[in-house]
């Protein structure tokens, strides 16, 4: 029965730190249907703002908060030089977002070198509940993740900006009509997703190695995890998205080898995706 | 002289691209020309993509060799010259690479590879040019299934395998912490032979394992794998995750608090990984390579002034710098000794011979599996260290271990 | 008149297409008369890149599907060839090898792309699978080790071409080789070319064009899309197969999605509309990345990544299509 109950609350960090990474993209990709492929270089940019904050002598908390502003200032300035000219060609910011990651990852070779990098973890030690150890930290940032999802539900649908957003999502051409500013209101979310990868980025960075692929391993899985749970379903996509793909990879590991484990999810997320195109949660209004 | 110029030279004009370079650069063939014709040795070292982390010292212990070799006034009063090539750490691209290096800049010898994957692309490269590879890394051993990346009369191995790099010290980790193993390794074939190997000895020792799991390649998460070790009641982890897995892991084994009752002994972080990694996360565990920076041997005093002496007091070299750094030093004597670069010549020289000044203590080839007779030694991480000169704490030495017979037809 | 102005402009850019391809297979003809070494070694793989990048063009330039999952099939080409060369077979295994590779390939990108196409997946979430498909692919090739020698991968033999018991001719040297390569590239070339020009390769357009138009006159849209899915995976799966037993070593990376990129890479740089520019571009995008490799190691994929922007953002077809309207320019101001 405690062994269950490891199972359970390990698909439960393991599905909330997911989410974590997706956030930004289920922002980006989710609400203005920009498919970034440079999400995983904004997480390691996020992660190595970090350690460089650290380095510098911030706090920790400080730090993250400026990697998130950092990377968000980035990728609004990538908004403004290039992607708001392609909002239209889906493909195009596609390949764009990808050279963006190319030229990102390289960068932070040159300025960080390549060692393995180390953010020392703000909250050593670990909760004990029953004999089941769980670390603090990451305890932390599951709890942190839950209320960022509910803020950002939250932002979306009882505030005025919210009501552009989804009204942008909705209906292209209607928004505009009504006399929103879509193309201000497509930077603002592009940056926001910018940002969240970056607060991903620096949240993540005392989980990890620091190394200029870090973000790599979240990119695909991001993409699913936003695919599956259905686009513009922030809060319950995000999560269900996650844990099918992060939560339910621990239980088939239970079954299986890790290898075996890692195949079977990404067979089921191409074939779920084949069933449900518009994601779990997804409306059918596509 | 100039009859090699003016054949490079008529080919310049048909090659087209590639040939422009070669023009480029003749100029400089040309002002060194004077002096002697160089001896060319290709190195093929991960200088960017994701083994990137163990290129540089990779690279360096090449080149600092080279430099001391040809301050000495070269091999047969010929210098040495390194021509570089960048693996990507891409097995296709370690193919390209090791075409390039022989047909196009014509080098004598090939030094370097990184992973196995990467020196058994270069494999059938060396089989079907006849030249000879000499590879730093510790690996997993060599089977004649997978000639011709091991197995090879080509290739000779200078770091250490499992038999030299985990069995001296089996007996006395289990006398120490117990005889529960739990065995972690990335799923590849270098985890999947040393657990083997590992196996093999513990067995005979009473030892009993009580897990064994093999993870993909980047993979962020371990819960799993960390409640697994825990409900197995593991008392000792026998660790072979590499890249940044292994790091991953063992800071997720840190904050899982599990370091406080379960002893760790990894056979992949040397200097670099455990630097990334930090001292809380590392003070403990158990390490063993054949060289360490830390070791107390005149031979690496020597090395290390020279080595920080070029590339600054923070820069860091490993056991797969050193195994590059003996690979150079060992062709430049087994060149002189058989008195031409010739690769046949070379090779014979090569097998049996002896180089005394290596940074970990004398280290011999042996002739008949071209493996290196190493010291093997066990290092404890310290608690609070602050850099490598106080890292490791030493706990055994051996200073000469006979690896296994290759598991190949013999003599290769 | 204006229709008949631009049928001949058509005409002549179909004309300048067929010389350039003329040119390039001549040029590719003599250089191993003329040289020998490295290049002749190493331009059949970039040839098989070129290859390589025609599959994928074919799709993506022709019918408008993007896929990053090229790379599977290219590896998955060198793995069945590979395996059954490995077998004592009455017939040179390496003909039944090619067959598998080709066969294999096009089964299982029918399958996939059936099961795919027939529930409308497209666009942005088609390419989401084919990247899961990469990833799968390299997975399968470290985990199943007994088959594919797993991360370390697998080596090849240079296979024999043979005619009965009378003839052979040999591909362990450079020459032989590259001219086995360089026969397979053209013929792989004419068929593709005459594909896209067939009727189907007017319902492929079409499909691209306007997907809901081709269904209302009664295409049936995700059965061509599976079909040229399946004929490009097939292809891929030949210059992979070919490029494992140049090379003779295969390993998981090949499959994965770092390659898959890269393959996109080249032949959005060159242009995704035409096979032949594709061609071009798979064989001179990888090489200038050898060359420049060689010279700055530590920056050459900057450099990559920075070219592929600009391509992707000013010339949007490619250099293929800013090539002829820059070469206009200087013509009509001399």
């Amino acid at each position: 029965m405690g062994s269950f109950a490891g199972v359970l609350i390990d698909a439960t960090l393991i599905t909330l730190v997911l989410a974590l990474a997706a956030t930004g993209l289920a922002v980006v990709f989710g609400l203005i249907g920009v498919v970034n492929m440079g999400h995983g270089a904004f997480l390691t940019l996020g992660a190595y703002f970090t350690w460089a904050g650290i380095q510098a002598g911030l706090p920790f908390l400080i730090a993250v908060v400026l990697s998130a502003l950092g990377v968000g200032l980035i990728g609004l300035i990538l908004e403004l030089v290039l992607i708001r000219h392609f909002y239209d060609r889906p493909f195009e910011t596609l390949l764009l977002t990808w050279g963006m990651f190319l030229v990102v990852t390289e960068l932070i070779k040159i300025v960080f070198g390549t060692d393995f990098r180390n953010v020392p973890s703000p909250l050593p030690g670990t909760l004990s509940m029953g004999d089941i150890q769980i670390p603090a930290y990451r305890l932390a940032v599951s709890l942190f993740t839950i209320v960022l999802l509910f803020g950002l539900a939250g932002l979306l649908f009882h505030t005025s900006v919210g009501l552009r957003v989804r009204a942008l999502v909705q209906q292209q051409e209607s928004a505009a009509l009504l006399g929103l500013n879509v193309e201000r209101l497509y930077r603002q979310v592009f940056t926001l997703g910018a940002a969240l990868a970056g607060l991903a980025g620096a949240l993540i960075s005392p989980m990890l190695s620091i190394d200029p692929y870090i973000g790599n391993v979240f990119l695909v899985r991001s993409f699913f995890v936003v695919t599956l749970g259905g686009l513009g379903q922030i809060l319950g996509g995000t999560v269900v998205g996650s844990f099918i793909i992060g939560g339910s990879e621990t239980l088939f590991a239970l079954f299986s080898s890790q290898v075996v484990a890692q195949t079977i999810v990404f067979a089921l997320a191409i074939v779920l995706l084949r069933f449900r195109p518009t994601g779990l949660l997804g409306s059918d209004r596509r | 002289m100039e009859k090699t110029f003016g054949r490079v030279s008529r080919r310049t004009a048909l090659k087209g691209v590639a040939g422009a370079v070669a023009a480029m650069a003749a100029p400089s063939v040309i002002t060194k020309a004077w002096a002697a014709t160089p001896i060319k040795v290709g190195v093929i070292s991960p200088l960017t993509g994701a083994w990137t982390v163990y290129g540089k010292a990779h690279y360096s212990g090449f080149e600092l060799a080279v430099g001391e070799i040809n301050k000495a006034g070269g091999v047969l009063g010929r210098p040495i010259e390194i021509v570089v090539g960048d693996s990507k750490t891409e097995p296709r691209i370690v193919v390209e690479q090791a075409n390039r290096l022989i047909r196009q800049e014509r080098v004598d010898f090939l030094a370097g590879t990184f992973s196995s994957a990467e020196r058994n692309a270069a494999g059938p490269v060396v089989a079907q040019s006849g030249k000879l590879l000499l590879y730093p890394t510790w690996y997993e051993g060599q089977s004649q299934e997978f000639y011709p990346g091991v197995c090879n009369k080509g290739i000779f191995m200078f770091g250490p395998e499992p038999s030299q790099q985990v069995w001296p010290h089996v007996d006395y980790i289990m006398k120490k912490h117990g005889k529960r193993f739990f065995l972690i390794g990335s799923d590849y074939a270098w985890p999947r032979e040393t657990n083997k190997m590992f196996k093999e000895k513990f067995k005979e020792l009473g030892g009993e394992v009580v897990g064994e799991v093999y993870i993909p390649f980047n993979t962020p998460q371990y819960e799993s794998v960390l409640r697994d070790i825990r409900n197995a009641k593991a008392e000792v982890v026998f660790h072979s995750l590499t890249g940044s897995d292994t790091v991953n892991f063992r800071r997720q084994m840190h904050a899982a608090g599990m370091n406080k009752d379960i002893a760790l002994w990894t056979v992949d972080d040397e200097e670099v990984v455990t630097s990334g990694l930090g001292p809380e996360v590392s003070a403990g565990t158990y390490v063993s390579f054949d060289y360490f920076m830390t070791i107390d041997q005149p031979n690496n005093k020597a090395f290390l002034e020279k080595f920080r002496a070029k590339y600054g007091p923070d820069a860091l070299v490993n056991t797969v710098g050193v195994g590059m750094y003996n690979a150079a030093h060992m062709l430049a004597l087994a060149i002189a000794k058989a008195g031409a670069t010739d690769t046949a010549k070379v090779r014979d020289a090569l097998g049996g011979l002896t180089f005394e000044q290596a940074p970990q203590g004398p280290v011999r080839m042996r002739a008949d599996d071209h493996q290196a007779v190493l010291p093997s030694y066990l290092m404890q991480v310290r608690n609070n260290w602050t850099g490598v000169n106080d890292m490791f704490q030493q706990v055994q030495a051996l200073p000469s271990v006979d690896p296994v017979p290759a598991k190949c037809k013999l003599p290769l | 008149m204006s229709m008949a102005v631009a049928d001949g402009r058509a005409r002549n850019r179909r004309l300048g297409e067929e010389i350039v391809a003329a040119v390039l297979f001549l040029l590719l003809t003599a250089i191993p008369v003329v040289t020998s070494g490295y290049v002749v070694y190493i331009l059949p793989q970039y040839m098989l890149y070129g290859m390589l990048a025609m599959s994928l063009a074919l799709l993506w330039g022709n019918v408008g599907i993007l896929s990053f999952g090229q790379a599977a099939f290219f590896a998955l080409g060198g793995y069945a060839l590979g395996i059954v060369m490995k077998e004592p077979l009455a017939i040179n295994p390496a003909y039944v090898g090619l067959l598998v590779a080709l066969v294999s390939a096009a089964l299982i990108a029918a399958l996939v792309g059936w099961f795919l196409f027939s529930a409308g997946v497209r666009d942005s979430y088609f390419v989401l699978v084919t990247l899961a498909l990469s990833i799968i692919a390299e997975q399968i090739a470290v985990s199943q080790s007994q088959w594919t020698g797993g991360w370390n991968g697998l080596f090849l033999m240079r296979m024999d071409l043979t005619l009965g018991s009378a003839l052979t001719y040999s591909l362990t040297e450079d020459a032989p080789a590259y001219y086995a390569v360089l026969v397979v590239m053209v013929i792989t070339y004419a068929v593709l070319r005459a594909l896209t020009r067939s009727r189907f390769g007017k319902l492929l357009a079409g499909i691209r064009e306007n997907e809901l138009r081709m269904t209302s006159l009664g295409v049936s849209v995700p059965l061509c899309k599976t079909l040229a899915f399946a004929v490009s995976g097939a292809v891929a799966s030949l210059s992979g197969a070919l490029y494992g037993m140049h090379s003779g070593f295969v390993s998981p990376s090949l499959g994965g999605v770092q390659f898959s990129t890269e393959i996109v890479v080249w032949v959005a740089i060159a242009g995704r509309s035409s096979l032949l520019a594709a061609l071009i571009g798979g064989i001179t995008v990888s090489s200038i990345s050898n060359l420049l490799s060689s010279i700055t190691p530590q920056y050459w994929q900057l450099c990559i990544g920075i070219l592929f922007i600009l391509v992707i953002a000013y010339f949007r077809g490619g250099v293929a299509a800013a090539l002829p309207s820059l070469l206009g320019r200087f013509r009509s101001h001399p």
